[in-house]
């Protein structure tokens, strides 16, 4: 029997990503130059040694089937155990921010009565951290909850992440949208027991168009449900603001050396990208660069992606430029994020302001 | 009993690559990191992958456990499918005893038995230490149009260099009449890469009369070309144009690391025709600091760069300290240049550190390029 197995779910609505979500999810959007969100989570799955993993998809899949395939890089191609894609439901009339859906979890009760584990950690694919899950299995071992909720201190107000209310003696009494700098933010990632969640789906079953913790809500007084405090860097992307703002995290080197620790990496698929190639007149400063890139022009304070080239006399300050951009002789590109297989014409300018950045579609058919 | 195969490939990676010896301690020189994030026999392997060769015997004997270790499943080369793969084949121990490969052309016999395995019509014999985009099924092709025994891809080299080569002399036609090991007064200047195709049925042949030759060195250059001429068989060159470059000597490999910083490189890592292939992991991407400056470089993933680099390759997870400097070098992957260290014209083996504010190598062209070896470190507190 395994300690734990995963659950990602990817089926839930960011209407606050905006354009980076036209034509792909939330969980394959492209993050950190080399990444895209859901490595976070699949990553630290494998490094807590969790060797079966079920992702309920979300409807528009393609991107993200695309990305993880057969789960290899994530030592998920396996015969005993392995990465299993759970479709996800419609909508339909579920409220608005539901990351839970407890009809996904049911529709796919065959993959879960498959199963053999203790406990089930399950976790959405929007969060941007290297998370020790068996530290957080190991408290909810101990103390005996029935359920153990992730949290952070916020750092800032953010109508799209929940807060925990708990009482005086820690116990949780609700979880309310938003949350306020300093709250009890929920990182919508939890321990329950295998047979308890079997036990959960099957109370609510008349009601499963709810959220797992909407239909919870009635009952927390019944319930043992208790917190893990995630110390660390840990930041939860649902809109294309704080997509931009905590990305540029990434250029503080204590930032990326503690989520890109090498002791617990985060992989992702694997392309056969050559080296990045830097031009004899380029100019990089602070800026984070993949292979396959070929820079001559100037890159300051950004992040690019594979396969980007920057052309001669070009600049890119302050902008996300993501893979297979094409940035031509002397085009300035400027406080934006410029989605993949754009070309900006040489000499053409493209600005936005550090409050309001501007966003360039993705151009390319698919994907 | 394996499908059966028209076309195969046996790939010589037991060297031990001594001429490379600080970065070959711990490590076969095949396995030896190349061009940032690429190790030496990443080019024959993506030749094969690129020429549609999905079987491929590696011969291993010297140091083989990172060389194993990194061809994996062959996954990495698309060649871990279900008939064929990557097959390292070291030396083993048989009823009548267990001896090491005595000879190129000894590693290929004791491993007949593999080549049976896939009944091959075609066999290519490659070396592990070249650098060079070759479509072999090309070479096929002439060498079914010649009705070849055997071909041997030769390249055109300048006749003053010709003496250091083993040279072909052919007839207009491509027939190989004579096969001279560094000749002394060369009559042709077509120099044999090392790289040949024999239809199975010679090559089975000619080893196993090899094998029982006691006064043979069981090489393919000195024994069984000479051989097969003297008994007349047909042998054909294949007159190969690219870049071809060997990375046997710290010289040529550095030589050869700096050609890809032209700004148009003869070898060109972008071609996306041909890709070259590498069994790679999930490094971060490079990140360059505020102070950092990089030009006329390349570098993998998981580069940390704070000072400054000119013109030099740099391997995954290298790290250039504050204000260090690194000038025509090659870093291999985990090097690092502490802060205010200065390196030029060197080679920094995998893992080396040069210490802080220590200078390794020199701007001087007449003295040789410094090599600081594997897991060896330079200056304060270093043993070197």
């Amino acid at each position: 029997m395994d300690r734990a197995i995963g659950i990602i779910t990817t089926n839930y609505e960011t209407p606050d990503l905006k354009e980076l979500i036209n034509g792909r999810t939330a969980a394959s959007v492209p993050y950190g130059g080399r990444y895209r969100m859901i490595d976070f989570s699949l990553s630290n799955m494998e490094n807590a040694d969790i060797t079966t993993v079920g992702i309920i998809t979300p409807y528009k899949y393609r991107s993200l089937i695309d990305h993880f395939g057969a789960g290899s890089e994530w030592n998920l191609d396996r015969k005993i155990g392995g990465l299993f894609v759970l479709p996800g439901s419609v909508f339909g009339i579920s409220t608005k921010g539901s990351r839970f859906l407890l009809r996904d979890f049911r529709r796919n009760m065959v993959f879960l009565s498959r199963a053999s584990a203790k406990y089930v950690v399950v976790t959405t694919a929007n969060i941007v951290a290297n998370l020790d899950y068996n530290k957080m299995i190991d408290q909810h071992e101990q103390s005996g909850a029935d359920i153990t909720l992730a949290y952070v201190d916020g750092v800032r107000d953010d109508n799209d992440i929940s807060t925990i209310v708990t009482d005086e003696s820690g116990k949780v009494k609700d979880i309310l949208r938003g949350v306020k700098k300093g709250d009890k933010a929920f990182v919508d990632s939890f321990v329950i027991s295998y047979e308890l969640l079997l036990k959960v789906l099957d109370w609510y079953a008349a009601i499963d168009y709810l959220d797992l913790f909407e239909a919870l809500a009635a009952d927390f007084d019944k319930m043992d449900i208790r917190l893990f405090k995630v110390e660390g860097y840990l930041r939860s992307i649902y809109s294309a603001g704080n997509y931009f703002r905590n990305s540029m995290d990434l250029l503080r080197p204590e930032v990326s050396d503690e989520l890109f620790r090498r002791d617990r990496p985060i992989a992702t698929k694997i392309t056969d990208a050559p080296p990045t190639k830097y031009g004899a007149e380029c100019v990089v400063k602070n800026s984070l660069i993949p292979a396959g890139c070929i820079i001559e022009g100037t890159v300051e304070n950004s992040i690019l992606f594979r396969g980007v080239t920057v052309g001669k006399g070009a600049v890119v300050r302050n902008a996300i430029v993501m893979q297979s951009c094409k940035i031509g002789d002397g085009a300035v590109v400027e406080n934006a994020i410029i989605d993949r297989s754009n070309k900006i014409e040489a000499g053409s300018v493209l600005k936005g302001t550090p409050e309001n950045i501007l966003i360039k579609e993705k151009n390319e058919l698919g994907n | 009993m394996a499908k059966k195969k028209e076309f195969i490939a046996m790939l010589l990676a037991g060297g031990q690559g001594s001429r490379l010896g600080a970065l070959t301690k711990s490590v076969a020189k095949p396995a030896v990191s190349f061009g940032g994030k690429y190790r030496i026999i990443d080019f024959p392997l993506s030749n094969c992958a690129n020429s549609h060769i999905d079987t491929v015997g590696v011969l291993t004997q010297y140091r083989p456990l990172r060389l194993n270790a990194y061809l994996g499943t062959g996954h990495a080369w698309d060649m871990n499918g279900r008939d064929g793969g990557v097959f390292i084949l070291p030396p083993y121990a048989t009823e009548s005893g267990a001896e090491w490969y005595k000879g190129t052309a000894d590693a290929i016999y004791q491993n007949l038995d593999f080549i049976d395995l896939y009944d091959p019509e075609y066999v290519i014999i490659l070396s592990a230490d070249q650098i060079y985009r070759m479509d072999y099924q090309d070479m096929l092709a002439t060498h079914k149009k010649h009705n070849a025994d055997l071909s041997v891809a030769v390249m055109q080299v300048p006749w003053e260099d010709a003496s250091r080569f083993g040279i072909m002399t052919a007839k207009e036609t491509g027939e190989i009449v004579k096969f001279t090991e560094k000749p002394k007064n060369p009559d042709s200047n077509l120099a044999s890469m090392g790289i040949y195709i024999f239809t199975k049925s010679v090559l089975k042949k000619a080893l196993m009369e090899d094998a029982a030759d006691q006064n043979s060195e069981h090489d393919f250059g000195n024994n069984i070309i000479p051989k097969l001429l003297a008994e007349g068989k047909r042998l054909f060159t294949y007159e190969f144009a690219g870049y071809w470059k060997d990375v046997g000597t710290f010289g040529s490999y550095h030589q050869t690391s700096m050609e890809l910083l032209d700004e148009n490189p003869e070898f060109d890592l972008y071609d996306q025709e041909n890709p070259i292939l590498s069994n790679t992991n999930s490094q971060p991407p490079q990140y360059i600091g505020a102070n950092g400056c990089i030009r006329q470089s390349i570098a993998a993933n998981g580069t940390r760069i704070f000072g400054t680099v000119e013109h030099s390759v740099l391997g995954a997870d290298a790290f250039v300290g504050e204000g260090a400097y690194v000038k025509d070098s090659v870093i291999l992957p985990g090097a690092r240049v502490e802060a205010g260290a200065k390196v030029v014209r060197a080679i920094l083996g995998d893992g080396a550190i040069v210490k802080e504010n220590s200078v390794f190598g020199s701007e001087d062209e007449s003295v040789a390029i410094a090599v600081l070896g594997n897991e060896a470190v330079y200056g304060v507190g270093g043993n070197e």
